[in-house]
C-alpha cells in the first residue's frame, strides 16, 4: 500500500473489539466507536465495503463471524488493502488450523498479536508467507530458531528465507515416499434466460496442489490448452494430435512459476512449495460443456395456485456420475401448502428461504445421478390469498447445486506432470478433476 | 494456549473481583512473580501477561500495571517479551515518565546476540512514541542499520520513519534519509531494500513542499537509474513491495519508446500473477506509460481486459469491487473497447448491490447500436428485482440507455411496459424517465401521453415522479383531455403536499395550462397562485408572486415566459467534468476511484462531507450525563468565533447573520446560503396574508430583521396527544427550516430518547416519537410561560445520515413563534455537546 494502514480492527457482529491494533497515530484513538455507530449500527452495513467516515477511509470484510477493518488516513490501494486481509486470514488460518471465526481468535489473541506485528509495520506490509513465518513464530511459543543451541537443526539461512527471495521453500526436506497430488477444480457460472438460452456462461478453474517431494525438485506440468499444444508442435515440428484443445481467457499463477518460461515457452515449470497450495487459476468462456440442462415450466393457476415443473437433465458421459444435486425452485413468500410428486429424490418446501429444494441424490440406492439421465419434479404450490404480496412478487431465479467427479466442463486434462530431483528418485502422481456449479441459474 | 478470561465488565461473580481491584489484584500477582526464578514461573507470567493484554484488547485501562510489567520483562521467554512489548507500546504515550523505565531492558535486548530479539526490540523502541526519548533512539537505530541481520535491517529502516515522525529534526541531523539511500541500492535483502523504498518515499513526499532538496531527492527515487534497477530484481520482491515498486515505476517518465516498451516487456508477466493487487499495479503502470501513444494505449487496453475479468470474478466480493472500480474506471474512458464484452457485466443474482450497481453503470455505458437490444432486454429482468434500489438503478440504466440511442422505438415501448408493472417505485422512476425522454424526443409524445394518462395520480407519491407528471400534464395539456381537472386535484391537496418541488412544478403546470386552455383552468390557477403565495417556502413563494404579476402585467407576455417555443434537449450535461476525470485516473489504483472523486476532495480538510469529526472523535462519547452538563459559555465561544470567519468569508451579508438571535453554528462554513436561510425564519409568517397584502410582503425589508422578544418557556407544560392532534390540524404552518445538526448529536442519536430527554431539559417537551437510525421523527411542543396558554407545536424529522433535521413549527401566537424557532434551534444545536 502506498499510503499505509493506520489500524487494523477485528470485532464481532456485536461490534465487540476482539483485536485492535493501532500502527500509526494519525487517525483518533477511538475510530471503532465510529465504525460502530455509522456502519455497523445502520443500514450501510454491506451496501459498501469502502466508507469514508470523517477523514478516514474504513475498509471492511466479513469473514465467517467476524468483520475485520482496516482504516486508513489517506488515499489507499484498496486493492492491495484488500488483498492483505485476505492473506492475513489465510495465514491466521493455517495457524488455527482450520476455523477462523470469533471463538479462534479469542483463543488465539496472542499469537494474533505476534503476527501482526510481523506482517505489516507501522501500516506497510511486510512478509505474509506461512512457510517463513512458521519458521520463527510457532503455536506452541518456543524460542526463536536463532538462539537454539548449535547442535539444533541447521538454519543458518533463516533470517535470509524470513526475508529473502525464494520464499516458498525450504531445504532439506525429506519424505520417505515422494507424491504429488493434483486437483483439478473447477465451478461453471450459468445464467439462462426463461426461454432456455444461454446469457452467460464461463468457467472459473483453479489447480490445486498438495506437494511431499524431497529436496528442491523441479516440477514441469503439461495441459491441452491450445496455446502450450501450438508451442509444443513448432519446437517438436510435428502436428498436434487431434483431440479437443482448450483455449484459457486469462490465467493467473503461484509466485512459484517461472512466468518468463511460461511466456516464452508455454509450459508451467516451478519449484513447489512444501504442502498445500494452489498452483494456478484460470477461465474459459468458450466451448463449456454444461453438465445439467434444467427445464423449468411454471403457471400461476388463478391467484393462489401454482404449478411448477421443473425436468433435470445429466448431458455428461453416461459412466460418470454426479454427486449432490440440489435443485432450488424459488416460491412466494404467502406459500402455504406444497404437494410434490418426484421421479428420484426428494423435495420439499423450505420455508425459511422460500423455496422448493429437491434433492435429487438422496433416497436413491446409489446416492448418485448417473449421466445421460433426466429426472422430473412436479409440485402444486397453493398460496394464502392476499390482495397486496401477490403483486409484488418477482420471481428469482432457479438455482443448481451439484459436484461431478472426474469431468470438467472446460474439458481441460492435464498431460504430464514431470519431477525432476537431482537426487532422482521417483515419484507417484495422483490426478482428479471435480466439476461444482458455482452460480447455476435459470431464470423462470 | 489457554483461552483468554472472558471479560465481562459488569458481571462479578464472587470468584472474580471485578473492574478496579482486578487490576490491582493482577499488579498483585505481577509483583510476586517479577523476581521469581522458580520453575513453571513463565508459564504463569503468561497467563497474567495474556489477561492483561486481553483487558487492554476490550479497552479497560490497565496502565496502573505498568512498573509491575516492566519488572516482569526480564525473561528469556519471547511470547512473554513480545506480549510485554506489546503492552508497553501501547502506554508509554499516555505515560512518558514510565516509559523510561522500559528504555533500559529495551536497549539492553537492541545488544542481544539473537537477531530476532534485537529486532523485535528495536521496533517496539521505535515504537514508544515518545518525544522526550528519541535521544535513546539514535545510537540503537543507526547500528541496527548496520546489522548483520536482514531482519534487524529491515526493522530498523521502518524505525527510521517512526523517528521521522517523533522528530523530523533528529532523523535528518542523523543524516538517515541518506544511509538508507546508499541501503536501498546496496543492500541484498529485497525486504530491506523494500521498506527503504517505503520510508524515503513517505519522507520525501511529506518534505517535497518545505525545501528543495527534498524535492530533489524525490526526483532522484524516479530517476531512471533507481527504476531499472528495482526493475532488474523486481521477481525477489515478495507481492507486496512489488506493489509499492510498480506504484513508483508508474510516476517515472519514461525517456523515448524503447523505454516504454522495455519496461513493458520486463513487466509483461506480472500481469498474471496470482495476486490481484499486483496486477492491478502493472496495469497502471501500462496505463500510464502509454499515455502519449494513442494507438499502443488502445492496444493496452485491450490485452489488461482478460486480466481484469479474471480479477472480478475471483476473490471476495470486496476485492471484485475493487477491481469492478477500476474497470469501470476505464470503461467509462473507453466504452467502445468492451462492447462486445458486455454479458460478463450481467448481474448474478447474489451478487451484493454494490456490484449490481457498478455493474449496471457499465452494461448502460458500453451499449451501443449492436448490442442495445440484448443490455435492455436483461435490464428490463432486473426490473422486477426484489432489491428494489437495483430495480430503479435498471430502469434508469434503461432510460440512461434510450436517452444515448438513436433507435428508441423499442426502448420506448419498454418503459411503457414498466407503467403497466403497477408497482409504484417502478412506476415512479418511468415517470421520471418519460419526463427526460421527451425532452429529447418531443415527436414521441403521443404514445407516452396516451399512457401517462391512464396513470392516477393517486399511485404516484414519490416528489421526482410526482414533479415529472405534473410537468407532462402542464406541457402536453393540450393533448390529455382531463389535465386540469387532474391538476386541480393536485392544487386542492396543496398541504398535504410536503415536497417544495412538487408545488413549484404545479404552479408552473397550472400556468401552462391555463395559457392554454384558460376557461377550464382559471379557477385552478386562482387556487394554486393564492396556495403558492400563501406558502412557507421562499421559491414558492416567490415563484407565485412572479406568476401573478406576470399575468397582471400582460398575459402574452406571461405566455412567452412560461410557454416558450422549445428546443428538444440534445445532450444532458455531464456530471462530471473531464478535468476531474483525468485526476481520478492518475490516481488509478487507489480509493479515488472507488469513491469516483480525486484524492483532494476527500483528504483535504475543507473538501470533507457532513461527517467531520476526526478531531472531535475524542469527545464522542455516549455518556449522556456529560452532554447535559456541558458548559453554556462553549456555545457562545463558538458563535463568536463563526461570527468572525463568516465576515471574512461572506463580507457584508455575515452582519445579518451575527444578528439573527440564538443563530446556531452553521456546518459547512463555506455555505454562503446560511445567512440567507436564516433570514427566511425572520420573516413575519405568512400564513394570514392574502393576495393584497403583496405590496407589503415585498416592501418589507429583508435584512432589517427586528429583535424578537425573549422568549421564556413553562417547564412544566403539560398537554394531552388528543389537544396536540386538534391544534395540528387547525394551525398552519408557521415555520418550516431545515435546519443542520452537529456530529456530536448524530452521535448520540441513537436512540430518540436521548434527544427527548435533552430536548425536556430545554423545556420543550416530547409527545410522540419514533423511527430507527438513520430516521427519527419527534412531535415537540412547548409552553409560554407567561401564563397564557399559548403553544407551540413542532414537527422534528431528523435524518443522521445527512445530520439535517426538518423541523416545521406551528404555534398558537404566529408572532411568536420565530422567538421559539431561534430556541428551538439552539437547543438542537447543543445536543450531544
Amino acid at each position: 500500500m502506498p499510503v499505509a494502514a493506520s489500524a487494523i480492527y477485528f470485532l464481532n457482529l456485536r461490534g465487540d473489539v476482539l483485536i485492535n491494533r493501532l500502527y500509526r497515530d494519525d487517525v483518533g484513538g477511538n475510530m471503532v466507536d465510529a465504525f460502530r455507530i455509522h456502519i455497523m449500527q445502520t443500514k450501510e452495513l454491506g451496501t459498501c465495503p469502502v466508507r469514508q467516515i470523517g477523514g478516514c477511509s474504513f475498509l471492511y470484510m466479513r469473514i465467517s463471524n467476524v468483520y475485520i477493518v482496516i482504516v486508513v488516513s489517506g488515499n489507499a490501494n484498496v486493492a492491495c488493502a484488500f488483498k492483505f486481509v485476505v492473506e492475513a486470514v489465510a495465514l491466521f488460518k493455517s495457524y488455527f488450523g482450520g476455523a477462523f471465526d470469533e471463538d479462534a481468535i479469542r483463543n488465539n489473541f496472542v499469537l494474533i498479536y505476534e503476527l501482526l506485528d510481523e506482517i505489516m509495520d507501522f501500516g506497510y506490509p511486510q512478509n505474509l508467507s506461512p512457510e517463513i513465518l512458521k519458521l520463527y513464530i510457532t503455536q506452541e511459543g518456543v524460542r526463536s530458531p536463532f538462539s537454539s543451541k548449535p547442535s539444533d537443526k541447521p538454519v543458518p539461512n533463516a533470517t535470509l528465507q524470513v526475508t529473502g527471495a525464494v520464499g516458498w521453500r525450504r531445504e532439506g526436506l525429506m519424505y520417505k515416499k515422494n507424491e504429488v497430488f493434483l486437483d483439478i477444480v473447477e465451478s461453471v457460472n450459468l445464467l439462462m434466460s426463461s426461454k432456455g438460452s444461454v446469457l452467460r456462461c464461463d468457467v472459473t478453474g483453479k489447480i490445486l496442489m498438495k506437494c511431499f517431494l524431497s529436496g528442491m525438485p523441479d516440477l514441469k506440468l503439461g495441459l491441452n490448452d491450445k496455446i502450450g499444444l501450438e508451442k509444443e508442435s513448432q519446437i517438436k515440428s510435428r502436428p498436434i494430435k487431434s483431440g479437443k484443445t482448450i483455449e484459457l481467457d486469462d490465467v493467473t499463477f503461484h509466485q512459484c512459476v517461472n512466468l518468463t518460461r511460461f511466456n516464452s515457452e508455454k509450459t508451467v515449470s516451478f519449484v513447489p512449495p512444501d504442502g498445500e497450495f494452489e498452483l494456478m487459476k484460470y477461465r474459459i468462456t468458450e466451448g463449456v460443456n454444461l453438465p445439467f440442462r434444467v427445464l423449468p415450466t411454471i403457471k400461476e393457476l388463478g391467484r393462489t395456485r401454482m404449478e411448477v415443473n421443473v425436468k433435470v437433465k445429466s448431458v455428461f458421459g453416461a459412466k460418470m456420475f454426479a454427486l449432490g444435486v440440489v435443485v432450488k425452485v424459488p416460491v412466494p413468500k404467502q406459500t402455504a401448502k406444497t404437494s410434490f410428486q418426484v421421479t428420484s429424490g426428494r423435495a420439499k418446501y423450505n420455508a425459511s428461504i422460500d423455496c422448493l429444494v429437491w434433492k435429487l441424490c438422496i433416497y436413491t440406492r446409489i446416492r448418485k445421478f448417473p449421466g445421460q439421465t433426466e429426472s422430473t419434479m412436479s409440485a402444486e404450490v397453493e398460496l394464502i390469498s392476499t390482495m397486496v404480496e401477490k403483486k409484488s412478487w418477482t420471481r428469482p431465479p432457479i438455482q443448481m447445486e451439484f459436484q461431478v467427479p472426474m469431468f470438467t466442463a472446460s474439458g481441460l486434462r492435464v498431460r504430464f506432470l514431470k519431477v525432476w530431483e537431482k537426487s532422482g528418485y521417483n515419484t507417484v502422481e495422483w490426478v482428479r478433476y471435480i466439476t461444482k456449479a458455482g452460480s447455476y441459474e435459470i431464470r423462470c | 494456549m489457554a483461552p483468554p478470561p472472558i471479560v465481562q465488565q459488569k458481571s462479578s461473580s464472587p470468584s472474580q473481583p471485578s473492574g478496579k481491584s482486578e487490576v490491582s489484584d493482577l499488579k498483585l500477582q505481577l509483583r510476586q512473580l517479577a523476581g521469581s526464578r522458580a520453575p513453571g514461573a513463565d508459564d504463569s507470567k503468561r497467563d497474567l501477561f495474556k489477561r492483561v493484554i486481553s483487558y487492554m484488547t476490550v479497552g479497560i485501562d490497565v496502565s496502573a500495571a505498568f512498573s509491575e510489567m516492566v519488572m516482569c520483562s526480564a525473561t528469556s521467554d519471547i511470547v512473554l517479551k513480545k506480549m510485554c512489548y506489546l503492552y508497553v507500546g501501547n502506554y508509554a504515550r499516555c505515560h512518558p515518565d514510565l516509559a523510561l523505565l522500559t528504555i533500559n531492558f529495551l536497549q539492553k535486548d537492541c545488544r542481544d546476540v539473537d537477531p530476532m530479539i534485537r529486532g523485535l526490540a528495536l521496533r517496539s523502541l521505535c515504537s514508544l512514541r515518545v518525544p522526550n526519548l528519541v535521544e535513546y533512539l539514535v545510537s540503537p537505530l543507526s547500528s541496527g542499520l548496520e546489522d548483520g541481520s536482514p531482519y534487524v535491517r529491515m526493522v530498523a529502516v521502518l524505525g527510521v520513519l517512526k523517528l521521522y515522525h517523533i522528530s523530523a529534526t533528529t532523523c535528518f541531523d542523523s543524516d538517515f534519509p541518506a544511509s538508507l539511500k546508499n541501503l536501498m541500492l546496496t543492500d541484498s535483502d529485497a525486504q530491506v531494500v523494500a521498506n527503504c523504498l517505503f520510508v524515503l518515499q513517505e519522507i520525501w513526499n511529506l518534505e517535497a513542499n518545505k525545501s528543495e532538496e527534498a524535492n530533489r531527492e524525490r526526483e532522484t527515487l524516479l530517476s531512471k537509474q533507481t527504476i531499472y534497477y528495482l526493475l532488474n530484481r523486481i521477481k525477489e520482491f515478495n507481492e507486496w513491495a512489488q506493489c509499492l515498486i510498480l506504484e513508483l515505476i508508474s510516476k517515472y517518465i519514461p525517456s523515448d519508446s524503447n523505454d516504454i516498451f522495455d519496461i513493458m516487456n520486463l513487466l509483461e508477466d506480472r500481469l498474471q500473477h496470482a495476486n490481484g493487487a499486483v496486477v492491478l499495479a502493472t496495469i497502471k503502470v501500462f496505463l500510464h506509460l502509454t499515455m502519449s501513444m494513442t494507438d499502443v494505449h488502445q492496444q493496452v487496453y485491450e490485452r489488461l481486459k482478460a486480466p481484469l475479468l479474471t480479477l472480478v470474478g475471483s476473490g471476495s466480493s470486496e476485492q471484485s469491487y475493487a477491481v469492478l472500480s477500476h474497470l469501470h474506471l476505464l470503461v467509462m474512458r473507453a466504452p467502445m473497447l468492451f462492447s462486445s464484452d458486455y454479458k460478463h457485466f450481467y448481474c448474478q443474482f447474489s451478487d451484493p448491490s454494490y456490484i449490481k450497481k457498478l455493474k449496471l453503470e457499465m452494461l448502460t455505458a458500453i451499449a451501443n447500436e449492436s448490442n442495445t437490444y440484448e443490455i435492455v432486454t436483461e435490464l428490463c429482468e432486473y426490473a422486477g428485482n426484489v432489491d428494489v434500489p437495483i430495480a430503479r438503478e435498471s430502469i434508469r440504466a434503461v432510460g440512461k440507455i434510450a436517452l444515448q440511442q438513436y433507435d428508441v422505438n423499442a426502448i420506448v415501448d419498454r418503459l411503457l411496459q414498466f407503467l403497466e408493472m403497477e408497482k409504484d417505485y417502478v412506476t415512479a422512476e418511468t415517470l421520471v424517465l418519460v419526463k427526460d425522454l421527451l425532452r429529447k424526443y418531443p415527436q414521441w409524445s403521443h404514445d407516452c401521453i396516451a399512457v401517462v394518462g391512464n396513470i392516477s395520480s393517486k399511485n404516484v407519491q414519490e416528489p421526482k415522479a410526482k414533479a415529472a407528471l405534473i410537468w407532462m400534464l402542464g406541457e402536453y395539456s393540450k393533448d390529455m383531455p382531463d389535465a386540469p381537472y387532474i391538476l386541480e386535484n393536485l392544487i386542492e391537496n396543496w398541504d398535504d403536499e410536503n415536497a417544495a418541488e412538487v408545488r413549484l412544478h404545479l404552479l408552473t403546470a397550472a400556468m401552462k395550462c391555463f395559457l392554454k386552455r384558460p376557461p377550464e383552468t382559471q379557477k385552478a390557477l386562482g387556487a394554486a397562485l393564492a396556495a403558492g403565495v400563501a406558502d412557507s417556502h421562499q421559491d414558492v413563494h416567490d415563484r407565485a408572486l412572479l406568476y401573478y404579476r406576470l399575468l397582471q402585467y400582460d398575459v402574452s407576455v406571461a405566455e412567452r415566459v412560461v410557454n416558450p417555443p422549445k428546443q428538444a434537449v440534445s445532450v444532458f450535461a455531464d456530471l462530471q467534468s473531464s478535468e476531474v476525470k483525468d485526476r481520478i485516473f492518475d490516481e488509478f489504483n487507489t480509493l479515488s476511484v472507488v469513491y469516483q472523486k480525486p484524492s483532494y476532495m476527500f483528504t483535504d480538510k475543507e473538501h470533507r462531507g457532513p461527517f467531520e469529526f476526526s478531531e472531535e472523535i475524542g469527545n464522542l462519547s455516549l455518556d449522556q450525563e456529560s452532554m447535559d452538563n456541558a458548559p453554556r459559555f462553549d456555545e457562545s465561544d463558538k458563535d463568536l468565533l463563526l461570527g468572525t470567519s463568516e465576515r471574512e468569508e461572506n463580507g457584508g451579508t455575515s452582519i445579518n447573520g451575527a444578528a439573527t438571535p440564538g443563530y446556531s453554528a452553521p456546518h459547512d462554513y463555506n455555505s454562503s446560503l446560511v445567512p440567507l436561510s436564516s433570514q427566511t425564519q425572520s420573516e413575519p409568517a405568512v400564513t394570514s396574508q392574502t393576495s393584497f397584502a403583496i405590496d407589503d410582503l415585498l416592501g418589507l425589508s429583508m435584512l432589517a430583521a427586528p429583535e424578537p422578544p425573549s422568549l421564556k418557556l413553562n417547564s412544566k407544560a403539560a398537554l394531552d396527544p388528543g389537544t396536540f392532534q386538534r391544534k395540528w390540524g387547525q394551525l398552519g404552518v408557521s415555520i418550516s427550516q431545515e435546519i443542520p445538526i452537529s456530529p456530536q448529536g448524530v452521535g448520540s442519536l441513537t436512540t430518540p430518547q436521548a434527544l427527548i430527554r435533552h430536548m425536556q431539559a430545554n423545556s420543550i417537551h416530547c409527545i410522540a416519537s419514533g423511527g430507527q437510525s438513520p430516521n427519527f421523527k419527534f412531535f415537540l411542543f412547548a409552553q409560554k410561560d407567561d401564563g397564557s396558554a399559548s403553544f407551540f407545536l413542532v414537527e422534528c424529522i431528523v435524518n443522521t445520515s445527512s445530520a439535517k433535521a426538518q423541523v416545521k413549527v406551528k404555534a398558537d401566537d404566529a408572532s411568536a413563534s420565530e422567538a421559539f424557532f431561534a430556541l428551538f434551534q439552539s437547543a438542537l444545536s447543543k445536543f450531544g455537546m
